[in-house]
């Protein structure tokens, strides 16, 4: 019996290495399939995308991790005749479907809305799976930074807090989140269930945002921050405000509940277009930088974060005009009404305003922290790390 | 009809041996009945026959056709080999009534509707239990159930019949009916019949010839009554017959005139074989049958042979078994007459007829049989 | 017949072939044998090798190595990083956080969680099958109903019945706080004994159908000979019944340990508030960001499954000689609880009521009410059940589920995947139950019945991980042929057991009454075999339905798009916290399983305590 044992050891582990040794594989440089028709595309007028399109024949297949593409999707097949499947998945579903998809030559998804630009970047745009496209009716209103890839919008992710009761706190500076009254109250959702939540906190300890949190630190208590361990001030926070939090497994839920009447006390860091959402009791609620305008005291030094929602072409797109069409589509007044509609959502077309009572995107730009991949791709490892200590 | 024979068949479980090396020939129109004590591979033999059991050695040929070889690897499977099984626990199909138990191996052949019909109601009346055609087994009596799986088992007319200890789970009295209805059956179908049971009376009464069995070696293969007067070894003598055969430990020395000087512990005598032999042992064992003990009712002492007390009687109406204790031995004796002894009381006995054996002690096999006079 | 003999001495080796594979036990078994290999020792192969390999995103990034590179940084990592604590030592190290300290919770949760479950599950099926206590088929009808119901129905209501302001996240008070007024402590409403204590009650009913089987069989005589030598009822209990059964028992334990270790969604309803980590909920939260470590926790999981498997394998040996001798079902004097009878039915009446009928209420409730937490007649509407044209809810349908065609069709799904798999689950159960109960002894047939059984013990999400890994590699494993095989095959177990029970308890003279008469084998099996233990066989059939039908984990990989199957769209709305949709789906998902439940019980007298009863 041992014996039959020792040797289906060495098999199982001779066999896994032969596997894992053949799952190598190399990516291509030069520009051919989609990643060709993809630049030329950008060429192309309106008219002469839907004239291509109209000749793509089966089923046109989007992936997206936001709710909304089914609405935005309904009204483009409708627009243009075409039979479309849209998935709403999680962002980590995404990125590993497409990967198995493209590496097996699975006929999946045509095109993707997907967060997370660090993964992105390294996983899907690197390795040419996912393939940049700019409309050219589009081109000339979106930002040069977010033509590649390209934004279809932004989205953030703010400081709001109940404000029921009679000692309602207001948060001008984010160390206060970081207070021992605080422990327990701030609800967030983890970065380990969400990667933009784990961007944020990477972004935080880069020497531009960690010497903001020193400053903000320095401001609030009048002395300089003690760093101890910590490597900085960006650290020092994460830690501490990790340490403060309840973990949600939603935005929307954490919505919900902090805007509950019995709620008081609570603060969150969640997606500011909740909000709008018929079962979050508003009222309740205070989003801290809307506060911070009316008063004219913003929250130091970031009000929130902000993460940008790509759309991009797949690499073994069968139908890819059929994407860039519905890029070009999701790029128009038309195409973003789904989010645009409510608050807490830009476009990456810097002509479409953002919803009234909202705040417009460049505002947003310069009050939260945004994602640098290349930034978080490089120390990734070594905060990420330091984060789930702290979960 | 076909002959059965079986060449060298063993049948190992693991590393035991269930059946061992075993020779056996079967005429056709036979009863044999495979006798021996549970556990001794008769169930095993049988169904290695019936193929539903694969042998690890041997050869087995039914008529003209070898069913099992392993030299040949050859395996006919059993319902190739046209035989009928009647299980111990009858394993009639609980969801079948008593009708469709019986039709459904027939349609199986491929009889038509109305031969089944009328086949299967002949069955019924055969065994007795047309009343029960519509019922489900587990609303039949044990006795009901074993006449179906009879007739189901009867029904497509087979050659060969094998029956595995059919009487085991029936009442006493019901066993004493149904055997005569076995025997009765064999008669009237012709067929050749296998007959398991670790009942010797049940073998005695019923078969032509017995195969007797023993850790799965066979011990003695001949018709009950040799097997009975003339048994090859201790454990055949001692398994058939009731009340069992009295062995008496024995010295055994030749004498000139070819009888054989005994000595036992509570007797000494002479014996006189029927036929020549040669002695080569000194350690034998007498085999005394209790109906070859005669006893005289008015003691004389020294005169009638041994001396004896009786030490129990028991009575039976038509025999009476007597225990006589001689010297320190006990000694099993049966009379065809009802008498009643008082215990203690002082008898004669004396060995009748020239049916008494010897038996080599430590080979146990019959050495040979004769008279036996005390002297 | 004579040719047979003719060509006999040439044709030696291919006539013992011809032999062997002219019993249709040893086909199956050969058959089953090679596929179960490749269904499950493949994958297994192939998570193995995951785990050696460098994966895309993250892992890449970490190693600065092409993805599939060999590299033995996720063992590294995840299993021996124990100095980056820093002044608080190995216990904030990244290894201890990751991977021990959550292994220590899986294992106290278990332990905990089985104890409970065979302590509960035991007295019922003691109180059900060896007393008169008075209701007992609502009790026993009704005990099953948390296991029927997905694992994470009981948490659910767990948390919304106790959860209050004062712990967790604190934002709104449950049923206990709000109603009664009792705030009960953080320990009580999340992390390790809710925990356990959900867990336990969810696998109780598994307990209480093995050891009810187990007692119902045994024979009654044992019992009735000690009272006879007036033996006080208590040690009749502990010395000759609970010896008796104690190696089911621990089969039990040891089988519901199994069960909980890779149990996902409770730990994360009930742990995660308060960051109480257990290895199934590190091992999903790895598999999108590290995959190799989640493959090596998913490795250490099966490693525990498979010593788990060899333990309880050497206690059925034993046990089978305490049970198989059954059929004579002798009358059993029933213990007499005379004053205890109806306080004792009671507080299990309700807490049975508690259990598994107010679950079922408040997701009705909570399926109706706008804004959460307010019970009023104003908050309620019926909208999200048959409303239609939604857009003020603002939430992921725009029609009531009834109505919704993606729900309607996502109920289709689960059902064709529920019936898939029943269908071929329980008749690859019957057939290896058959094979391996004809060759018994027989080295294939405990391979084969290994093999039938391995699948129980992979934890279903990283068996669905694997086999997206594999569909990778063999791409036409996709779709609903995917969610087919994979749950074949993962709920196989249950069938084959059932089939293998149902073989034991037929005698092999059955089927060789109808062989000597020349009925070949399809026909044996369907006229004779199957009818007779129809009960059993359809209930091998019933348990995969069932479970199919409320299962996440294993599919959650795997479909095509979350709106695919009921319990994928729940986790999804349940995740985006569109939490009246998810409770309405929820409930739907139960109701359709009980109704099916009962009328498959009704019809064929198939039930699930069949199945996986002894
Ligand atoms: N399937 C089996 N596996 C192992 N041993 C068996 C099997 N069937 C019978 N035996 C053993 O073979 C021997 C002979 O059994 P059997 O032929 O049933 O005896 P009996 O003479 O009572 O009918 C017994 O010792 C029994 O234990
Ligand atoms: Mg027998």
């Amino acid at each position: 019996m041992k014996k039959i044992l020792s040797i289906a050891c060495i098999i199982i582990a001779s066999c896994a290495m032969l596997l894992a040794m053949g799952a190598g594989e190399t990516p291509a440089d030069e520009l051919t399939g989609v990643a060709a028709l993809a630049r030329d595309g950008e060429k192309l007028t309106h008219d002469q995308l839907v004239l291509k399109a109209s000749d793509e024949t089966g089923v046109f297949r989007v992936y997206g991790n936001t709710s909304r593409i089914t609405t935005a999707v309904e009204a483009f097949g409708k627009l243009y005749n075409i039979q479309i499947e849209s998935s709403n998945l999680k962002d980590s579903e995404i990125y590993e479907k497409l990967e198995i998809e493209i590496d097996g030559k699975i006929n999946g998804a045509d095109m993707v809305m997907i967060q997370d630009g660090a993964q992105l970047k390294s996983q899907m745009v690197s390795t040419g799976n996912l393939v940049n496209f700019v409309p050219l009716s589009v081109k000339g209103y979106v930002d040069a930074d977010d033509q590649n890839p390209l934004v279809q919008q932004y989205i953030n992710k703010l400081f709001i807090w109940n404000n029921k009761g009679d000692s309602v706190k207001n948060f001008t500076n984010v160390w206060q989140f970081t207070e021992p009254e605080m422990k327990g109250n701030v609800i967030f959702k983890s970065p380990e269930l969400e990667q933009v939540n784990m961007n944020f906190l990477i972004m935080c300890t880069s020497d531009k945002w960690a010497g903001k949190l020193a400053q903000a630190y320095k401001n609030l208590y009048g002395k300089d921050i003690d760093l101890g361990s910590y490597k900085n001030a960006g650290y020092k926070w994460v830690a501490e405000f990790l340490g403060n939090c309840t973990f949600i497994k939603s935005d929307t839920t954490i919505a919900e509940e902090i805007s509950q009447d019995t709620a008081a006390g609570k603060a969150g860091l969640f997606v500011l277009s909740k909000l709008r959402s018929s079962s979050v009791l508003s009222d309740n609620l205070t989003v801290g930088e809307y506060r911070a305008v009316e008063t004219g005291t913003a929250i130091e030094p970031f009000a929130g974060f902000m993460y940008p929602m790509y759309a991009m072409i797949t690499s073994n797109a069968t139908r890819p005009y059929t994407a860039m069409l519905f890029i070009e589509y999701l790029m128009t007044a038309d195409g973003f009404q789904p989010w645009g509609k409510s608050i807490g959502a830009y476009s990456g077309n810097g002509s479409l305003p953002a919803k009234e009572g909202d705040l417009p995107l460049s505002t947003w730009k310069d009050c939260l922290v945004m994602e640098d991949p290349d930034f978080i791709l490089s120390n990734y490892e070594d905060v990420s790390s330091f984060v789930i200590k702290n979960l | 009809m076909p002959e059965i024979i079986l060449e060298n068949i063993t049948k190992m479980f693991g590393k035991t041996a269930a059946v061992d090396h075993l020779d056996l020939l079967i005429h056709s129109g036979d009863f044999i009945t495979l006798l021996g004590p549970s556990g001794c591979g008769k169930t095993t033999t049988l169904r290695m026959i019936a193929g539903l059991e694969t042998p690890t050695e041997g050869k087995i040929t039914i008529g003209d056709r070898v069913v099992f070889s392993s030299e040949d690897g050859i395996n006919i499977p059993p319902n190739k080999r046209d035989v009928g099984f009647l299980f111990q626990n009858y394993a009639l199909w609980p969801h079948m009534t008593v009708y469709q138990n019986i039709a459904f191996g027939l349609e199986n052949l491929k009889w038509s509707k109305p031969d089944i019909e009328s086949r299967v109601a002949e069955l019924l009346a055969l065994l007795k239990i047309e009343p029960f055609s519509k019922r489900y087994p587990s609303e039949l009596s044990g006795g009901q159930q074993q006449r179906v799986a009879i007739a189901r088992t009867l029904a497509p007319n087979p050659k060969v019949l094998f029956l595995d200890e059919p009487l085991s789970n029936l009442d006493a009295k019901l066993r004493l009916e149904m055997r005569t209805e076995l025997k009765r059956l064999h008669l009237s179908t012709k067929a050749t019949f296998v007959y398991v049971t670790h009942d010797q009376l049940e073998a005695m009464t019923l078969s032509t010839k017995v195969c007797l069995m023993k850790n799965g070696i066979m011990q003695q293969y001949a018709p009950p009554l040799e097997v009975y007067s003339q048994p090859a070894n201790l454990f055949a003598a001692d398994f058939v017959g009731n009340p069992a055969m009295n062995f008496i430990d024995a010295k055994a020395a030749c004498r000139p005139d070819g009888s054989v000087g005994l000595k036992a512990d509570s007797f000494s005598g002479v014996f006189m074989p029927d036929e020549k032999f040669k002695l080569d042992c000194s350690d034998v064992v007498i085999g005394i049958r209790p109906e070859f003990i005669g006893i005289h009712d008015e003691f004389q002492p020294g005169l009638q042979g041994l001396d004896a007390t009786v030490y129990s009687n028991m009575p039976s109406g038509m025999e009476t078994t007597v225990k006589l204790k001689v010297g320190e031995t006990i000694l099993t004796s049966v009379i065809f007459r009802g008498v009643d002894y008082p215990v203690d009381k002082k008898v004669g006995i004396s060995f009748l007829g020239d049916d008494i054996l010897l038996f080599d002690k430590e080979s146990g096999l019959k050495l040979v049989s004769g008279s036996l006079k005390t002297e | 017949m004579a040719k047979d003999q003719a060509k006999a001495p040439r044709m030696l080796f291919g006539n013992k072939v011809v032999v062997f594979f002219s019993k249709p036990a040893n086909v199956i078994l050969v058959v089953f044998f090679v596929l179960l290999c490749m269904l499950t020792l493949y994958p297994l192969l192939t998570l193995v090798s995951e785990t050696f390999t460098v994966h895309a995103g993250r892992e890449s990034i970490a190693t600065g190595q092409k993805r599939g590179t060999l590299s033995l940084y996720s063992f590294k990592k995840l299993l021996f990083t124990l100095d980056d604590g820093g002044e608080q030592g190995y216990k904030s190290s990244t290894s201890w956080i990751q991977f021990y300290s959550p292994l220590f919770n899986t294992l106290s949760v278990s332990l905990l969680s089985s104890f409970l479950a065979i302590l509960f599950g035991g007295v019922v099926a003691w109180l059900v099958t060896r007393t008169n206590i008075r209701f007992k088929k609502f009790i026993s009808a009704v005990f099953v109903f948390p296991y029927i119901m997905p694992s994470w129905t009981l948490a659910m209501f767990w948390s919304n019945f106790f959860k209050n302001v004062n712990v967790g996240p604190g934002t709104s008070n449950g049923i206990m706080a709000a109603v009664f007024g009792i705030m009960m402590p953080e320990w009580f409403v999340y992390g390790f004994f809710p925990i356990s204590m959900v867990l336990g009650l969810h696998y109780a009913p598994f307990a209480y159908i093995l050891i009810g089987g187990i007692l119902r069989n045994m024979d009654a005589n044992l019992e009735e000979a000690a009272s006879i030598l007036k033996t006080p009822r208590w040690r009749i209990v502990s010395r000759i019944t609970l010896p008796i059964v104690m190696p089911a028992m621990l089969s039990t334990l040891l089988l519901v340990f199994a069960s909980t270790m890779s149990a996902y969604a409770v730990p994360v309803f009930l742990g995660s508030p308060v960051r109480y980590y257990v290895l199934s909920t590190k091992m999903m939260s790895l598999m999108s960001t590290y995959k190799g470590q989640g493959y090596i926790i998913a490795s250490v999981m099966i490693i525990f499954g498979v010593v788990i498997l060899a333990i309880n394998q050497s206690f059925t040996g034993k046990r089978k000689s305490f049970t198989t001798v059954t059929g004579k079902s002798s009358q059993i004097s029933l213990v007499n609880l005379k004053k205890a009878n109806w306080p004792i039915a009671l507080i299990l009446m309700i807490v049975l009521v508690l259990l598994a009928i107010l679950p079922l209420v408040s997701f009705a409730l909570e399926s109706v009410i706008i804004k959460a937490g307010d019970y009023s007649l104003s908050n309620m509407t019926l909208d999200f059940w048959i409303g239609r044209n939604l857009d003020y809810l603002d939430q992921g349908d725009a029609n009531g589920i009834l109505f919704s065609p993606k729900v309607l069709k996502a109920l289709g799904n689960s059902l064709l995947l529920g019936i898939s798999c029943a269908v071929i689950a329980g008749t690859c159960g019957v057939l290896v139950g058959y094979g391996i109960v004809k060759r018994r002894g027989t080295w294939l047939s405990g391979a084969v019945n290994n093999l039938s059984f391995f699948p129980y013990l992979l934890p279903s999400l990283a068996f669905g991980a694997i086999y997206l890994a594999m569909s990778g590699k063999l791409p036409f494993i996709n779709g609903m042929f995917a969610l087919i095989l994979i749950g074949s095959v993962k709920y196989l177990p249950f069938a084959s057991r059932s089939g293998i029970n149902a073989m034991l308890q037929l005698s092999n003279e059955i089927e060789e009454a109808a062989v000597i008469v020349n009925v070949p084998w399809w026909k044996r099996m369907t006229r004779i075999i199957f009818p007779i233990q129809k009960s059993s066989f359809l209930s091998g059939y019933l348990l995969p339905f069932v479970s199919c039908m409320r299962e996440l984990s294993l599919f959650t990989l795997l479909v095509p798009t979350s709106d695919t199957l009921l319990t994928t769209m729940l986790m999804q709305y349940s995740e985006k916290g569109w939490d009246q949709f998810g409770n309405a789906i929820n409930l739907l998902i139960i109701i359709v399983v009980l109704i099916i439940n009962f009328a498959v019980n009704k019809l064929t007298g198939a039930s699930i305590d069949k199945g996986i009863g002894a």
